[in-house]
Formats: C-alpha cells, sequence, structure tokens
C-alpha cells in the first residue's frame, strides 16, 4: 500500500532537509497532520517569508531582510578591519562574543576541488572589489575552520590580499578556554605548544 | 603488553566469545573456515579499530546482526586498561576505560599489535605501494604525529589531484589555488618524508643485528629509503618541504598535463640490500624471505624502543610459510619476550619442540575450547 498523494510529498519534502532521512521525516510528516490548524498555516508561512523576505547582503554576503545588511549598516563598527567566515551563521557566534566591532564577509563555503568548489563557486571575488573599493581597509582576519579546506581558503586569501599592503591575519589554534591539558589530545595540544606566545 | 582477555559480540562467525589468554604463545587450532583467522583479526581491530582484511566495517558485523562489540583487557606497565569498540550502522565507538572517546586517534596506540601473514613474505619482492603501507602502518602506531600528518596528507593529495584533474579539463583556471594546495601538500610530505627516514634508520639497527644471527655473519643487511628529495644527515624537515615546493613549482604544467600529482611521499620506495646488493632484483627467494623475517622481528624491538612496551604479535598461518630454519629462528626471537597468538592446521614438527607450554585452543564453527595441558 502506498501513502495518500499529500503525505507522500510532505515526506519528500521533509527528506531534502539535511540529516533526515525516510524514518525522520515520515514520523515529522504524520505529526504534521495531528498539528493544530494555526501552527501548520504559521509554519508553511515562516517557511515562505524565510525564503521571500531574505536574501544575500550584496556587502558582504550575509542573510538579511534589508540590503545592505545592518552590520554593513551600521557607521559606528570599525571600517578597517573585515573578519572572512565561512557560513552566515558563524557571524552570529562571532556577534555573541561582543568583542569585535568590524565588518563581516561570507565566504558561503570553502575551497575544495573534491566537492566541486574552486574560487569561482564562493563569494571571494565580492571580498576582493570590496577591498578595491575601499581602502581604509587595514586588515583582513580569517576565521575559516580549523580543516585542511578551512586552511587552503585562509591560504589562497592572503596570496591574494597580502600583495595589496592588507595586512592578513589567521585565528589562533590550542587550547580551549579553561580547558585541562589531560583533555586535550596530542595534535591540538602539538598546535598550542607551537603557536605559543610570550608573556 | 599483554591481552588477558577478549570478548565477542557479533563479530565475524562469533555470536558471542569470553576467553582468557595466556602471556605467552596461544595458537588457535581448527581446520579451514572455523574462524582462526576471524579470532586474530579481532584482535588486531580492537588494536587498530579496522581490518587489515577489508575496508567495509559492515563485514565484521555478523550476517543479520546489527551491532558488533569487542571488548578486551590490556595489561601494562602502567596497570590494566579494559577496551571497548562498538561496530554499527552509525559507526564506530571506541572506549578506554569506559570512556568514549571523541577521536579514534585517542584510541589507537592503547594496544599495539604486529601482524604477520604470508603476504607480508611478499613486503621484499612487491610492489612499492605494499612497502609505503607497511610504513605508513608501523610508523602510525609509534607515533600520534605521524599519524595525523599522514591522514592531512592523504585528504589534501586528493584535493590536490582532483585540482590537477579540474585544471587539465579547463574546468577551473585559477594557479593560486594550486600553489597553495602545493604549499599545503609539501608541509606534510616533508614531516612524512623526514619521519620516515628517522623510523627507517632505527628499524635497520634492530634489523641488522638480527639479520646477521639468522644469516649466520655472513650477510649484512641495510636499508635504503627510495626519495625524489635529497636528505642531509640529520635531514630537517624545513628543507625537504623546501625542495618539494621546488618541484610542484618548477613541473607545474607537467603535473597539470597528466592530471595527478607527480612528487612527494606517495611515489617513495624502500629498498633492502644485503652485502650492498639489492635483496630484490639480487637474491634469492630464501634471502627475500629472510630479510622479510628480519624486518618483522625489528619492528618488535623498535616499537619497545618507541612505546616503552613490547607490542603483541600475531601470526596468521605463517609457520607453514616458513621452512625449518627460519621457524626455529621466529620462534625462539618470540619466545618469553613477545605474547603471540597463531592460528596453524596442525601444530606439527618443528613448532611443536619448540614452544615451550603453548596455550592451544580448538576452534570449530565459531567456538573456542582450551586443551588442558597433560
Amino acid at each position: 500500500m502506498q501513502y495518500p498523494e499529500p503525505i507522500a510529498q510532505l515526506i519528500e519534502s521533509y527528506m531534502k532537509l539535511p540529516g533526515i532521512g525516510s524514518k525522520t521525516a515520515t514520523r515529522l510528516a504524520f505529526y504534521t497532520i495531528s498539528m493544530e490548524n494555526d501552527d501548520v498555516t504559521n509554519f508553511a508561512k515562516a517557511l515562505i517569508a524565510a525564503k521571500r523576505d531574505l536574501h544575500f547582503c550584496s556587502i558582504c554576503g550575509n542573510i538579511t531582510e534589508e540590503d545592505p545588511c545592518i552590520i554593513c549598516k551600521d557607521q559606528s563598527r570599525d571600517q578597517s578591519t573585515i573578519l572572512v567566515v565561512e557560513e552566515s551563521k558563524d557571524i552570529m557566534s562571532m556577534e555573541k562574543m561582543k568583542e569585535y566591532h568590524g565588518l563581516y564577509h561570507v565566504l558561503h563555503g570553502v575551497l575544495s576541488p573534491i566537492e566541486g568548489t574552486g574560487p569561482e563557486d564562493i563569494n571571494i571575488a565580492a571580498l576582493l572589489t570590496r577591498l578595491q573599493q575601499h581602502d581604509n581597509v587595514k586588515e583582513v582576519i580569517v576565521a575559516t575552520n580549523a580543516s585542511s579546506e578551512g586552511e587552503a581558503t585562509a591560504m589562497y586569501l592572503s596570496r591574494l590580499i597580502k600583495p595589496a599592503g592588507i595586512k592578513v591575519t589567521r585565528l589562533a589554534h590550542g587550547l580551549s578556554v579553561g580547558a585541562d591539558i589531560d583533555y586535550a589530545d596530542e595534535m591540538t595540544l602539538f598546535k598550542a605548544v607551537e603557536g605559543r606566545t610570550e608573556i | 603488553m599483554i591481552l588477558s582477555e577478549l570478548k565477542l559480540h557479533n563479530f565475524r562467525n562469533y555470536e558471542d566469545l569470553s576467553v582468557d589468554f595466556s602471556p605467552g604463545v596461544n595458537v588457535l587450532i581448527g581446520e579451514n573456515a572455523q574462524g582462526k583467522t576471524n579470532l586474530l583479526e579481532a584482535v588486531y581491530v580492537l588494536a587498530l579499530t579496522r581490518s587489515h582484511r577489508t575496508a567495509n566495517d559492515r563485514e565484521l558485523i555478523k550476517w543479520q546482526a546489527h551491532e558488533a562489540a569487542l571488548t578486551g583487557r590490556v595489561e601494562k606497565q602502567g596497570g590494566s586498561v579494559p577496551l571497548e569498540l562498538i561496530f554499527s550502522s552509525k559507526g564506530k565507538k571506541a572506549k578506554v576505560n569506559h570512556l568514549e572517546q571523541a577521536r579514534l586517534s585517542q584510541y589507537v596506540g592503547q594496544l599495539n599489535v604486529i601482524l604477520f601473514a604470508p603476504e607480508d613474505l611478499y613486503l621484499v619482492k612487491g610492489a612499492p605501494a605494499l612497502r609505503r603501507h607497511f610504513m605508513d602502518q608501523e610508523f602510525g602506531q609509534m607515533s600520534n604525529k605521524y599519524l595525523y600528518n599522514s591522514g592531512q596528507f592523504r585528504t589534501i593529495l586528493k584535493q590536490r589531484n582532483q585540482y590537477l584533474k579540474q585544471l587539465q579539463f579547463k574546468q577551473q583556471h585559477d594557479r593560486v589555488l594550486l600553489q597553495v594546495l602545493s604549499d599545503q601538500l609539501a608541509a606534510y610530505g616533508a614531516e612524512i618524508i623526514v619521519a620516515r627516514a628517522a623510523f627507517l634508520k632505527k628499524l635497520e639497527k634492530w634489523a641488522q643485528t638480527i639479520h646477521e644471527t639468522v644469516a649466520q655473519h655472513k650477510e649484512e643487511l641495510t636499508f635504503h629509503y627510495v626519495t625524489q628529495v635529497k636528505l642531509d644527515e640529520p635531514s630537517s624537515v624545513e628543507a625537504v618541504y623546501q625542495q618539494l615546493l621546488d618541484l610542484y613549482l618548477n613541473n607545474e604544467t607537467k603535473e597539470i598535463e597528466q592530471g595527478s600529482t607527480q612528487y612527494g611521499p606517495q611515489r617513495d620506495d624502500l629498498r633492502f640490500l644485503i652485502n650492498q646488493k639489492n635483496v630484490q632484483t639480487y637474491g634469492s627467494q630464501g634471502q627475500q624471505r629472510t630479510t622479510a623475517l628480519s624486518v618483522k622481528l625489528a619492528e618488535i624491538d623498535l616499537m619497545r624502543e618507541q612505546t616503552g612496551e613490547y607490542p603483541i604479535l600475531l601470526l596468521d598461518d605463517v609457520l607453514s610459510e616458513l621452512d625449518d630454519a627460519r621457524q626455529t629462528h621466529l620462534l625462539t626471537a618470540i619466545q618469553n619476550k613477545v605474547q603471540t597468538f597463531l592460528t596453524t592446521t596442525s601444530l606439527s614438527g618443528i613448532a611443536q619442540q619448540l614452544i615451550q607450554t603453548p596455550t592451544i585452543f580448538n576452534i570449530s564453527h565459531g567456538t573456542l575450547t582450551k586443551e588442558e595441558p597433560q
């Protein structure tokens, strides 16, 4: 026996989400049917609104309702530093810290030939244009992940940007704050010793 | 280091098995297809979290079961450590002292094993890939840094080869990214080359002593690490990195035409020389086997030098492949020193006379019975 078409379609839609397979999708679909009418309507509206009202900021690539985004529009922020991240959600993590007051740039990915992502496939060209147009930028902080792809992307950016006389920096590797040395794995410790600082 | 007990649940043909091992020589006797090698494989998997027989973990789980579990207790100088490894369709979980480890690399190294299978006798005359695999396998067990570097190297090599192909077919055009990948590859490649050279120097020293006794002082065994870069004495990572980088830079166009990486440790080889002559080309069949045996036995000593403990030795059907003189040498070298597991269809001849107080297990259809000493 097959599922009636509406529920089959709902299952298929849920399965398009990351980390959701057929079992979870079926459970979610049946739960959706048992939900209150209002809740379902709000859910559907939220989905449509998110897609309709959110755009990528034309300057930094962050998701935003208005273009340019609040951060890019905010003149009180330090205009001389740009922090480069892989994903929009990384900006949220940085903002929670409340200590960084410069600008951002979202790459929407990292360089990975295996995944088919080359320099033209991520938001690098926009960053270069940005640096050409605003010569008051003095430092670019590369905050890609500490994976080999994140590292390659950081090195790539530094090769393009450094010749223009702009300082390029990379986040530090090492121990997490408050962590016991006991609990760190050997490679983290190795990186921490390698990147030690004078006090 | 001693594996004192092993429990298996739904591993290969074992549904539930619990067995205590002796610290000396454990002999696993059984007809073909009863599970001798599966048991040896279980010890290997417990040590390294993956099998030497298959790359697919799914095969380790008993037919139609969902989950396989291996537990063992390792007695070391520091005390006794329980190890646990669980395989399921979701992947594998590793526990040391009942605590789950976030990374498998934190687990590997708790139990050190050396496996000696009939294929290892081809170490000398086989393809270079076999000898590179041998180096990566053994040095990775001794050094976490080596394990990490070779893992990173493999990932970046894949990325770089893929990118070279994309450049070859004009899907990508940016040479700067190629240079970045070359830089990363050279950095990890240099670490690997220098570490291999250093480990081989130490292994050579042990192998020489062993080989001298086997060959009754008539032969001198030396190693030669074959690489595209020049290694100074002592070799520095920085110098090798620079050489690799130059090779990549000067051969950019050639590598793009070929669509693959032509330089680096993935092309290196290890050569064995007896009295300065290459054993692979000039050695007799017997010399090739003796050399392989010496190298394998040297590993035991090197592992002790590096980790402070003797590893566990797994001999998979090797005795039948060796003549009496070599069997004698192997068995005298390991007795009263290394905990050994050996599989055989029958214990007879020289082995029976030589092994003092073996603990014998009869294996039949996935069950184990310990033979009581008479």
